[in-house]
């Protein structure tokens, strides 16, 4: 059989490109790290302003000092329902409160991250959004981040 | 995110729902427990569910090695819809 050869042949269908890897070591045991949790399930403090369903690429800080019942979604891609009836579903803080007293970890960041996941301006998510949430983090010192999303 | 959290230096694990997604997005490392999206973390009020799930997801923080692994646990919660 004769295999006919072009070169520089692609394919008309958009097929999605798995990026270079990206690496930060892990230099510590768990008990002496500090977690914080960034969460692309839509959750924000009940004062705060909701995300705009159809797309939103704006994140909000979440003090840890917030107890969870005064925490809410706003979300258009998943079904809200469970994360209605227990936030700990997708921001599992409690549990985090409960593993650091019991000296699982270290401790809790003041600090945790807000956004909505699932599409939107992705240019600004790449560009904006994702470098200023990492900063954040950053510069709270955290040793390591649990996240929810996908 | 998780992307752009790992490049300034932080470590980071995902709890994830569709793990075929954030392998092809490019997660430095994920857990996958068998949920819905939008329970993540376990049943709604399970605490004993959820904190295997975190528990095992911060133990997986340090274990992965590989970036791109996606190690699947041993927990399901299906919704009643």
């Amino acid at each position: 059989m004769n295999l006919t050869v072009v070169k520089g042949l692609q394919s008309e269908i958009f097929v999605p490109v798995t990026p270079p890897p990206v690496w930060a070591p892990v230099t510590k045991p768990l008990n002496e790290m500090v977690i914080a949790i960034a969460t692309a399930a839509g959750v924000h403090r009940k004062e705060d302003k909701r995300f705009n369903l159809a797309g939103d690429f704006t994140w909000r800080e979440i003090y840890d000092t917030t107890p969870s019942s005064d925490l809410m979604v706003s979300h258009g891609g998943y079904d809200n329902s469970d994360v209605n009836k227990d936030i700990n579903c997708m921001f599992p803080i409690d549990r985090l409160h409960e593993l650091a007293k019991a000296g699982f970890i270290k401790g809790v960041a003041p600090v945790h991250v807000g956004f909505m996941g699932g599409g939107g301006n992705i240019e600004k998510f790449t560009h904006e959004t994702g470098p200023a949430i990492a900063k954040r983090l950053k510069d709270e010192g955290v040793d390591g981040v649990l996240m929810t999303a996908g | 995110m998780q992307r752009a959290i790992e490049s300034v230096g932080i470590p980071t694990i995902i709890i994830a729902a569709l793990p075929p997604v954030v392998k092809q997005t490019g997660t430095p490392r994920a857990v996958a427990p068998l949920v819905p999206m939008g329970a993540n973390a376990g049943a709604p009020h399970n605490v004993e569910q959820q904190t295997a799930i975190v528990k095992a997801a911060l133990e997986q923080l340090e274990e992965i090695t590989t970036p791109g692994t996606v190690v699947p646990l041993p927990f399901e919660y299906q919704a009643k819809v």
